[in-house]
């Protein structure tokens, strides 16, 4: 039988590729107050060995997930004061609560520092399907801005949800394959990108197929802006390319007898240098800004 | 070793009748309307075809239809005694039903059901096992058990693997469910259809007389099941790695199963009209109307009411046109053998060989069990009709309508005992095959025998004390 790291590790990987990182992450969060309610132990210790067994679990999978490591620290910091308390439960709820609190002023701070952007008028280019990029354009649909956006078509269901969220959002937008982009590359004005996560080589860990985008539009000078809260970064020594699986499997020629494998990557590396300004709940940061951050936030967390 | 058990079933099926009713055969004939060398034609075709139905070189309606064909070619039918041997009803049963469904399932609330029960069990072992088992038996009931294991196996396997537990036994529940539900209605197996199309049954009739033996098995499945696995259904409640991973699971499940948003009208509408044809067919006897206009009239409804969301070419191209033809062919080449005399021979044997009805009721159910579980229950119930007819004439003041449940439980229960014993067992042992779990024949007979065998022990307990 599968052992939990490796059950873990596959749910945490398919709802990343099918959801984004950050809608993971809630996920994850209300999964846990969920089970938590379930849970029967006896004290407040019992729990916490519980949740201790679980962040270990957590701690093993991969890929890592920077902002979970964050959040069970912190819960699991929480727990280990109110452990000993009569109305452990109740404090352990709250310490959930917060965090859900903690993520969405996060979010907010992050969309808030996003404004500095200046989008009216402008063509704005999306590939991935990040929820925090969608939540981007909302707010400055909301702001009553006037942009409109070019999707770049890549895998079916993540260009599939991004044109369910313009849509609904009443966004503008027109879709074009990936490869098609030389043809209106000219009309972009800025290009928007999210992450999986931020790793200590200053690489950030995006979906697979960004690293041409970006370096396409890199090329024309065309600005590229990521989105990513600091709580998502890797703040430990990662193994290189420790993130990204592959995935092989033959195929047929659909007309000859012909057969191939077709190989297939989970994600992208693309240097945090390629960007004209990484967006984060502390502010627009620039590459050299950003490494600055990095190093600071990993040696707190070490 | 499928192909063992259908040698050795030609044999014991094929082989002992024949010896017994060839010297019969020119004696009877010199009194029947066709001559004993069509009746040898007539009787060749038949056996050809069947055998080739059993080892399937090729599609099995085109067979049926060949079969159907030559027994007019030869001169053994009229065209217009083919016609008239068609069981209609039975076939527009089966039209009317498929559309049905399938335009119900296009709605996605048949998935959106499964997944929501997938909610409800908070990933428990026991909770799956028992409400996936009842819903499919249930669903097997109601509407037809080869769509039911297509809804709930992939979800089982996606939920069990994702528990790291292995899903096998919860599928051959599954596979046991969709034929013990389906045994209880008129709708719910093919069998049942042509019994019904046949006798006139209607469909409360079935359940009536159904519903003991049938609650018997399926309350002693689950009871046997609970104690052999009794350790896999321990709760999760202890451990909060196994609470979260099940809880997140079903997120999981709800987003990969759950991708279209469901139409609201088009939701309501299959369910209103569900509902009223399955309360039809329930007031059939009160409302005097056939099951089988009960079935197109909610077909034709639930299509014109939401026109706009069923595309009705695509529903009339999911018709399994295929199972159709392959019913109209076996009743000509059924009725051609009946016409030859010989079913009357086989009625005469049985009942000479006893007067009584029990022990007659125990024959049907045990011979049609075991036939069942190896061959295409479909053909022998459609050769048993007319033999059982021929039984009822043959004990004129005896109520003997005890043989045809004895008929409907052994052809229904006894395709659960192998992988090939009923289409809902094979297309639930492809569909896990294609999801990455291997289900041998062996592996699913060892289960599902001793089981299938127990379930007919039942049944004739069933009938010891009924007739």
């Amino acid at each position: 039988m599968v052992n939990d790291v490796d059950r873990l590790s596959k749910l945490l990987r398919e709802l990343e590729a099918d959801t984004g990182t950050s809608s993971t992450c809630n996920t994850v969060l209300v999964t846990l107050q969920k089970a938590m309610d379930r849970l029967q132990v006896s004290d407040g210790e019992a729990f916490y060995a519980e949740l201790c067994k679980l962040t270990q679990i957590l701690s093993e999978t991969k890929p890592q997930f920077g902002i979970l490591k964050y959040y069970f620290k912190k819960l699991k910091a929480d727990c280990h004061r109110v452990k000993e308390d009569e109305d452990w439960r109740e404090k352990v709820h709250q310490a959930l609560a917060d965090l859900h609190e903690n993520a969405r002023s996060q979010r907010e701070r992050l969309l808030q520092n996003a404004t500095s952007i200046e989008v009216k008028n402008k063509t704005i280019l999306i590939h991935d399907h990040s929820h925090t990029v969608h939540d981007v354009l909302i707010a400055f649909k909301r702001a009553h801005k006037k942009f409109n956006v070019i999707i770049a078509e890549q895998d079916v269901e993540k260009t599939n949800q991004n044109i369910e969220v313009l849509h609904a959002a009443e966004i503008p937008f027109q879709v074009i394959p990936d490869y098609m982009l030389s043809h209106i590359q000219a009309n972009v004005d800025m290009v928007f990108f999210g992450g999986l996560t931020l790793k200590d080589s200053m690489n950030f860990v995006m979906d697979p197929g960004t690293y041409g985008v970006i370096s396409q539009f890199q090329t024309m000078k065309i600005p590229v802006y990521m989105f990513m809260n600091t709580a998502k970064f890797s703040l430990w020594k990662s193994k290189p390319r420790g993130e990204i699986f592959f995935h092989a499997h033959k195929r047929s020629h659909h007309a000859k007898a012909i057969e191939y494998d077709r190989i297939k990557y989970s994600h992208d590396r693309v240097p945090a240098n390629l960007f004209h300004k990484i967006i984060t709940n502390k502010g627009p940061l620039t590459p050299t800004q950003l490494k600055k951050t990095f190093e600071v936030l990993y040696k707190a967390a070490a | 070793m499928s192909c063992f058990f259908r040698w050795l079933s030609l044999t014991f099926c094929g082989f002992f009748p024949s010896v017994v009713f060839a010297s019969e055969v020119s004696q009877i004939h010199e009194t029947m309307a066709i001559s004993s060398s069509l009746s040898f034609v007539a009787l060749a075709i038949f056996a050809i075809a069947f055998v080739l139905i059993i080892f399937e070189p090729f599609e099995k309606s085109v067979i049926a239809l060949m079969g159907g064909i030559l027994m007019i070619l030869t001169g053994v039918l009229t065209a217009q005694e083919a016609i008239a041997v068609i069981e209609f009803e039975t076939i527009l049963l089966l039209l009317g039903m498929m559309l049905l469904v399938h335009m119900a399932s296009e709605s996605g609330i048949l998935s959106w059901l499964n997944v929501r029960i997938a909610e409800f069990t908070r990933g428990s072992p026991l909770a799956i096992f028992l409400l996936f088992s009842v819903i499919t038996g249930v669903f097997s009931a109601f509407l037809d058990n080869v769509t039911t294991v297509i809804l709930i196996v992939p979800l089982t396997i996606e939920l069990l693997r994702g528990m790291g537990r292995d899903p096998k036994p919860y599928i051959f529940a599954e596979i046991i469910f969709s034929n013990i539900g389906g045994a209880l209605t008129l709708v719910g197996d093919p069998p049942n259809i042509i019994i019904g199309g046949a006798t006139g049954f209607s469909f409360l009739d079935f359940v009536l007389n159904l519903w003991i033996p049938i609650s018997l098995t399926a309350v002693t499945f689950l009871a046997i099941m609970l104690f052999r696995k009794r350790k896999d259904f321990k709760s999760l409640s202890g451990s909060l790695i196994e609470l979260h991973l099940a809880a997140l699971l079903i997120e999981k499940i709800k987003h990969k199963f759950l991708k279209t948003t469901l139409h609201r009208g088009f939701v309501i509408n299959v369910l209103i009209i569900l509902s009223l044809t399955i309360l039809g067919f329930f007031l059939q006897e009160v409302i005097h109307i056939p099951a089988f206009v009960m079935a197109f009239t909610g077909a034709v409804l639930l299509a014109i009411v939401s026109s706009r969301q069923i595309d009705i070419h695509h529903a009339f191209g999911s018709v399994e046109w295929s199972t159709l033809f392959f019913f109209a062919g076996l009743f000509i080449m059924v009725g051609a053998v009946e016409k030859t005399g010989i079913l009357d021979v086989l009625s005469d044997w049985m009942v000479n060989s006893t007067d009584n009805l029990l022990y007659l009721a125990l024959l049907i159910l045990w011979i049609s069990g075991i036939v069942s579980m190896i061959l295409d229950n479909i053909p022998f119930v459609t050769v048993m009709i007319p033999v059982i007819f021929g039984i009822q004439t043959q004990m004129p003041g005896v109520d003997t309508e005890i043989l045809w449940w004895s008929l409907s439980l052994g052809a229904c229960l006894g395709g659960n005992g192998t992988l090939v014993g009923a289409s809902a067992n094979v297309v639930a042992g492809n569909l896990a095959q294609k999801h990455g779990v291997k289900v041998t024949f062996l592996e699913y007979t060892k289960f599902a025998l001793p089981f299938t065998i127990l379930s007919l022990v039942i049944c004739s307990g069933y009938l010891y004390f009924v007739v």
